[in-house]
């Protein structure tokens, strides 16, 4: 445990003094307070639309946060034999990859709590009101950024830094669409595609399943139940996806 | 009986860089053995597999066959870690950070108590001469100030054993003399210093053994002196009472001086020569062993395995 905090503060620290950082969380914000002029375009109800472009910005710059730093933290730490000396160290293998994890969930849970209290903020400036199902929403975003980072962890032990990044966005890609690629070729006759996109459907974690946007921006009810299953869903993958990176690099030669 | 610091046995690797690229075979049957307290240098041509044995004592690299202890503890597991202290061919170090940062970090990481860190890294600092230009992000550092860092937390937990790959390369004069110091200080303090280098006079100076690997390999392992006696190429032979020129056994480098002469025979001519000697009724005045240095074995050895 020692060594996987102590990993995770340095990670932390890695992220804080990049400056790709900041460049994303800068946009989300300007993409926040910017949609009030996309409100007063639209015809309907500002504060769903303030809400809608708002979540949205924040998975996709919170989906842009975990991938890059992801694959560049775990990655550069790899390609820049900085790793070397750490685990020359009483540290264990999977303990380095324990420690990295925690430390981007830090990073990501970080910049995710900031988006997060903005958009609330941004909601309540322009008229909104207080909505505490906005914490539900991105709450759940988070739970997916940490099913996609251990992805990126496992992409980062396998393969070079780009494909690596690429890899993880293919995931997240694949991770939305295929349940409606599934539910489309299901009425299609058995074809390659078909099987294709069976494999697809059950080898990538459907990101759906964390996908509570909708109801929170049209007030719907949500289940306690779809909650719950999304949680245990997201905590079985993450937990697959990270023993099958650290079983992975427990046998690799670092060079 | 001294006690194995470290003992490598039967160390073979192989590796395989691609899918389209021939294996390299790296190691083939390494074995030797560091006792406590000792300095022991490891030389080998490039590419001979130095940082590969180093890189796989300290379990980055998996080796295919083969068993490495340390202090009688598997090489990979904690108890051993703790017993280590490595640095690595290059400074590999986080360019984020400030040099004090990185020792601390370093600390935490060795297990050294919370209460004690302070001390340990400004002592640390010193030893290595960064204590001035310690809360400057590594970025700025120059390879040589890195290399002190890098030394620096090979030194901070107190190892018994330091595993240090070229730990002089890339250093000024100055730089070198102060590694040299630091190595002879932890075998005053009972530490078992392993390292690989290229430079053959800190090599000579420093070392109680040295080996000498040769395509993954040891090629020849003991003193110093020992190493270099056992190769003894030729002899100086002095003597009086005959003509030089008329020796018949072939001799090289003929000198007279104003009684006696002297010659340099092979060391396998030598037994002839002294019988001609005796024969022809000279009278032998001294038989010195010519002992090549240190730098002219190993020229020898990697020519040769070169060819
Ligand atoms: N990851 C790798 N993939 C393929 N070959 C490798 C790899 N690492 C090392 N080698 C090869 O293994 C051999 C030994 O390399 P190593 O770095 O151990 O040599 P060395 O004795 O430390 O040399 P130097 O004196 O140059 O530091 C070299 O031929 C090198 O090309
Ligand atoms: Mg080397």
């Amino acid at each position: 445990m020692r060594a996987i905090r102590i990993i995770a503060v340095n990670t932390f620290r890695e992220a804080l003094r990049d400056r790709v950082l900041y460049l994303f969380l800068g946009f989300a914000i300007l993409l926040m307070a910017s949609s009030k002029i996309f409100g007063i375009l639209t015809v309907g109800e500002q504060d769903k639309i303030i809400k809608d472009l708002g979540l949205a910005g924040i998975q996709f710059f919170l989906m842009l946060i975990a991938v890059m730093m992801s694959v560049i933290l775990v990655s550069r730490e790899i390609d820049s034999k900085t790793v070397y000396y750490l685990l020359a160290k009483p540290v264990r293998r999977w303990q380095f990859l324990l420690g990295k994890y925690a430390g981007l969930i830090l990073v990501v849970l970080v910049n995710l709590v900031l988006m997060t209290v903005i958009l609330v903020f941004f909601v309540w400036l322009y008229g909104g009101g207080f909505d505490p199902r906005l914490f539900l929403a991105t709450g759940m975003i988070g739970v997916e950024m940490a099913v996609l980072i251990a992805f990126a962890v496992l992409f980062s032990v396998l393969t070079k830094p780009i494909l690596g990044s690429v890899f993880t966005l293919a995931v997240f890609v694949v991770g939305h669409l295929s349940q409606d690629l599934w539910l489309l070729t299901r009425h299609l006759p058995g074809s390659l595609g078909r099987t294709l996109v069976s494999v697809l459907y059950y080898l990538v974690p459907n990101f759906e399943r964390f996908n509570f946007k909708t109801e929170v921006v049209h007030q719907l009810p949500i289940p306690a139940a779809a909650i719950g299953l999304a949680l245990v869903y997201g905590c079985f993958f993450t937990g697959l996806v990270l023993v099958l990176a650290c079983v992975r690099f427990e046998r690799r030669d670092l060079q | 009986m001294s006690e194995v610091q470290l003992r490598i046995h039967d160390l073979w690797k192989t590796f395989h860089p691609g899918l389209f690229e021939s294996s390299v075979e790296v190691l083939r049957g390494l074995s030797l053995e560091v006792d406590k307290g000792e300095i022991f240098g490891f030389l080998g041509p490039n590419g001979a597999g130095k940082t590969t044995t180093i890189k796989a004592v300290t379990g980055l690299v998996i080796p295919d066959r083969g068993e490495i202890s340390i202090a009688d503890q598997p090489h990979d597991s904690m108890q051993a870690k703790r017993l280590i202290g490595f640095m690595a061919e290059s400074p590999y170090l986080y360019t984020y950070l400030t040099g004090r940062e990185y020792l601390r970090f370093s600390a935490e990481l060795l297990e050294i108590e919370s209460a004690e860190i302070d001390d340990r890294v400004e002592s640390t600092l010193a030893r290595v001469s960064m204590t001035d230009r310690a809360d400057r992000k590594m970025r700025t550092f120059s390879k040589g100030m890195l290399q002190r860092i890098a030394l620096g937390q090979a030194l901070l937990g107190d190892p018994q054993l330091l595993i240090l790959d070229e730990p002089m390369s890339g250093l000024d004069p100055v730089g070198r003399r102060d590694v040299r110091d630091i190595i002879l200080e932890q075998k005053d303090r009972g530490v078992t210093v392993f390292f690989s280098s290229h430079i053959i006079p800190d090599v000579e100076t420093v070392c109680d053994r040295v080996a000498t690997v040769i395509a993954g390999s040891v090629r020849g392992i003991g003193a110093v002196r020992e190493l270099i006696a056992r190769e003894v190429e030729s002899y100086e032979v002095t003597f009086t009472d005959l003509d030089p020129k008329s020796v018949t056994t072939p001799v090289a480098s003929v000198h007279r001086g104003s009684d006696a002469a002297w010659v340099r025979v092979d060391a396998e001519r030598r037994d002839t020569l002294i019988r001609e000697l005796a024969d022809r009724g000279a009278r032998l005045v001294s038989l010195t062993p010519v002992q090549s240095s240190l730098e002219e074995l190993l020229l020898r050895q990697y020519e040769e395995a070169a060819s």
